[in-house]
């Protein structure tokens, strides 16, 4: 864990307000709608995965594991990171 | 519409309706996440040909095949990609169905070797289902090249299926799978997952208990033990199937909705109890088991581990001593471990390599989708590749070449010369060789104007499909569709659209909500022309500038206008954007000269028919004088929008199809009969108008008839109305072209 000995506990934010180029991992999701919750699971964005953001604009694009997916700032503002 | 799978040995039907090559033999159907080769896979091993394309959610149908390893013959059946068990999108929800209703031999689970972590799940939830199952690792080259390798004999061993590594689009790794399929005896899988795949104390219980109401319902082609995991999750589809399924007269409907209903009551419990829902905690479950798998079996090179910080980034000096050999082979054979130390120098060069091609492409990949510079890229492809090819090269140059000279100067002449001293009867000479002729014009038309230029759509397009762009306009232009209530994603229908109305509006089951599909079903039916006609109206334009661009600024307000309105007056949320985004790739020629080849020989099938039913009904309609009459109706719209009378027989063309209105268009253009403000004013109508009768069929089918009839009852007028709106605002401002 990167910040482990510097904080005293890691920084739990959402994907929107990260820093692009940052890794850190998958918090947990939070979101009221089921079914956007279920596409994200089903697509492999879960809990303890490491997660970089790539870029916030035009859209949010970012790499979790092996892979890349691109969101809209709503889902982004599902996802919670922490670092 | 049906795209043809193109099959060998010429014993297909082309893609007609209830065309099932192999029907009756035993099944092999591929299924996994979008985007994993599936397709690919399905035309190696059938030697048929579907579609292939560097997205998701490139298949939206079931496709058939035959296919023959060894002595014995299957047939092989290709799905639309799907995420889970559980499905969200339409086109997941069709290969749901299928594995609800099929009984195969064996199902081929297709991963990307790469995302093995994330793909793994689906394979424990298949295997659950108490599913017969072989676990293909396809895209082993792109691993490789990433430096990840996998274990797979003790894959096999600790799943207890076939494990086989492919890289389907060069065919390695085929022969393997065809031994594994050969050798396949179907044996109880289950069992060994009914251990390791316990999801708790919290919820056991319940999985048991709807187990045991499920105890009359009839046989599904999966587990019980699937179906109440689904149920709990308040799956819909699985809940319907079981349902319609459970015909038994002796469990009547009311049994039927106090099961359904005590398993709704028995899922909220569940779901309460866990605090978060169920398909989460049961997904995670499965990911902490996979987890245990995949810390096993697959290693990843040095910095691209966990947490390192630098997730992509390959170390360039992590080359390890136990290097494998390139080993695309089957569980069941002996497994070449730690690869002979001779070619490393050799081995570090290719790497070098490698890592430059990856950096390369992460290089355009930042280009392609820079919210600056990706615009002038997309206008870039989009002068070059439409402008320039299609509509200058191939709508001009070649079909002034086939329509003029070959057509006009050889061929119909000489046909007609020949027809009409071969068979004197002028009614029947005006039926093959008149002005509207079944040779004259309707064949005329399908080989000289309209496949060349479809053709070189196609061309281009299918570059573009295999490069992986889409899916980065997407991203790009996410923003932009928000604003007429679309979402991303719906850029990929709506550039299919180009290509064809029909085959867009088919590729609208991948868009996620009932409201942007019926948004997407009406601009692709409104303002989105189809390649051909495209072509046409490019061409005919091409020689005035601010024609081409009064007509492009019209369709492009009337697409933003209507989408605008629509997402106003449509019901529902708002479309929220999620896509997985492939790496881009390099496109194999042998695909595009295929896929394109595959699209022609639909297009042309699909037009040719209805270019001579319309030669015949309008040879029926002038010897019985309706023809006249619909023309006399069709002049009013025509001399309302500032056209001459003549003109209505382009439109009465467009009623069949736009593009054949659009050809009648060309002949107008060639023989001077039109200024060009009238000119601007016809291509504009015509435009707008309904593609062609095969989307309004599949309009019906895709989204039922009221909505369709609703769609074509505004497009007609609408369009008219157009037409007469730009025609008088070019008068007003005494516009001259
Ligand atoms: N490098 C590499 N690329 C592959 C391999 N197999 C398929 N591809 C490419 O991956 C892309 C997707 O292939 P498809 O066969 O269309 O995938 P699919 O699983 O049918 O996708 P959907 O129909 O969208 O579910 C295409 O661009 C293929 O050329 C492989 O083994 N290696
Ligand atoms: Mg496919």
């Amino acid at each position: 864990m990167v910040n482990k000995n510097s904080r005293l506990a890691l920084k739990t934010i959402t994907l929107c307000a990260m820093e692009p180029k940052k890794t850190g991992k998958i918090d947990h999701l939070e979101t009221k709608n089921p079914g956007i919750l279920q596409k994200l699971i089903a697509m492999g964005i879960l809990p303890g995965m490491p997660i970089t953001l790539l870029r916030r604009s035009p859209s949010y694009l970012f790499e979790v594991d092996q892979t890349r997916y691109a969101v809209d700032r709503e889902i982004a503002n599902h996802i919670y990171v922490s670092y | 519409m049906k795209l043809p799978v193109i099959c060998p040995e010429k014993e297909c039907c082309c893609g007609k309706k209830g065309c099932t090559p192999g029907e009756g033999l035993p099944k092999i159907i591929l299924i996994g996440n979008p985007n994993v080769g599936k397709s690919s896979l399905f035309n190696a091993l059938s030697g048929s040909y579907t579609l292939v394309s560097n997205y998701p959610g490139t298949s939206v149908e079931i496709a058939h095949g035959k296919a023959r390893i060894g002595e014995r013959e299957y047939e092989i059946i290709d799905t639309p990609g799907m995420y889970s068990l559980l499905p969200v999108s339409e086109e997941e929800r069709v290969s749901q169905l299928l594995l609800f209703e099929e009984k195969p031999l064996v199902y081929l689970h297709v991963v990307d070797a790469r995302n093995l972590r994330r793909m793994l799940s689906f394979t424990l939830q298949l295997l659950e289902a108490g599913l017969p199952l072989i676990l293909v690792l396809n895209m082993m080259d792109e691993a490789e090249e990433r430096r990840i390798e996998i274990d797979i004999s003790e894959l096999s061993q600790s799943l207890g299926i076939p494990v086989v590594g492919t890289v389907s689009s060069e065919e390695k790794g085929i022969d393997e799978l065809k031994a594994a399929i050969s050798e396949y005896t179907s044996r109880n899988n289950t069992q060994k997952f009914r251990q390791k795949l316990d999801y708790g104390t919290e919820i056991e219980p319940y999985i048991e208990t709807i187990e045991s109401l499920l105890g009359p319902a009839k046989e599904v082609g999966i587990s019980k033990r699937a179906i109440s995991l689904l149920l709990l999750q308040e799956d819909q589809t699985a809940l319907e199937y079981l349902c319609k399924a459970e015909k038994k007269p002796e469990c009547g409907r009311e049994d039927l909705e106090k099961s359904s209903e005590e398993i709704r009551k028995l899922a909220e419990a569940a779901s309460k109890k866990s605090e978060v829902p169920l398909s989460y905690l049961l997904t995670l479950k499965r990911q902490e088991c996979v987890n245990g798998i995949v810390g096993q079996v697959m290693t990843m090179p040095e910095g691209t581990e966990k947490n390192s910080g630098k997730a992509g980034k390959i170390g360039t000096e992590a080359e390890k001593g136990t290097e494998k050999e390139e080993n695309y082979t089957c569980a069941a054979q002996e497994k070449t471990k730690s690869g002979p130390a001779k070619n490393r120098a050799g081995k570090i060069e290719e790497r070098k390599k490698q890592k430059g091609n990856i950096d390369l492409s992460e290089k355009i990949d930042n280009i392609l989708i820079h919210p600056v510079l990706g615009i002038p890229v997309l206008f870039l492809v989009l002068y070059f590749g439409l402008y320039l090819f299609v509509g200058v090269f191939a709508a001009g140059t070649v079909v002034d070449f086939l329509e003029n000279t070959v057509f006009g100067g050889y061929v119909n002449p000489l046909v007609t010369a020949k027809f009409m001293s071969l068979v004197p009867y002028p009614a029947l000479q005006d039926l093959f060789v008149g002005e509207y002729g079944i040779f004259t014009q309707a064949v005329t038309y399908a080989i000289a104007l309209i496949l060349p230029i479809v053709g070189a759509f196609f061309l281009v397009f299918s570059i573009i499909e295999d490069t992986g762009y889409l899916p980065r306009l997407s991203l790009l232009l996410d923003g932009m569709f928000k604003k007429i209530g679309l979402s991303g994603r719906a850029v990929i229908p709506m550039v299919l659209g180009f290509g064809c109305s029909t085959m867009a509006t088919v590729v609208t089951r991948t868009l996620e909500t009932k409201r942007e599909r019926i948004i997407a079903n009406i601009l692709l039916a409104l303002a989105i022309p189809c390649s051909a006609q495209l072509g046409i109206i490019l061409s005919i334009l091409s020689g005035n500038p601010e024609s081409l661009l009064i007509w492009s600024i019209v369709i492009i307000l009337e697409f933003i206008l209507i989408g605008f309105l629509a997402s106003r007056v449509l019901p529902g949320e708002a479309p929220t954007f999620i896509l997985e985004m492939p790496p881009l790739r390099k496109p194999k020629l042998s695909n595009i000269l295929v896929k394109t080849y595959s699209r022609m020989h639909w297009y042309f099938l699909e037009v040719l028919p209805l270019f001579v039913l319309a030669s015949v009904l309008i040879w029926i309609g002038k010897l019985t004088g309706l023809f006249a009459l619909a023309l006399k109706i069709i002049e009013y719209p025509t001399v309302w929008i500032g056209l001459p009378p003549d003109a209505a027989d382009v439109f009465l063309f467009g009623f069949f199809r736009r593009d054949f209105g659009a050809a009648g268009l060309y002949g107008m253009h060639d023989s001077g009969l039109l200024t060009g403000v009238q000119l601007l004013v016809a291509a504009i109508t015509l435009t707008l108008f309904m593609p062609c009768i095969a989307q309004f069929m599949m309009t019906i089918k895709e989204r039922g008839f009221k909505t369709a009839l609703a769609i074509s009852g505004f497009i007609f007028p609408f369009a008219f109305f157009t037409g007469f709106i730009v025609n008088n605002l070019l008068k007003l401002l005494g516009v001259n072209l």
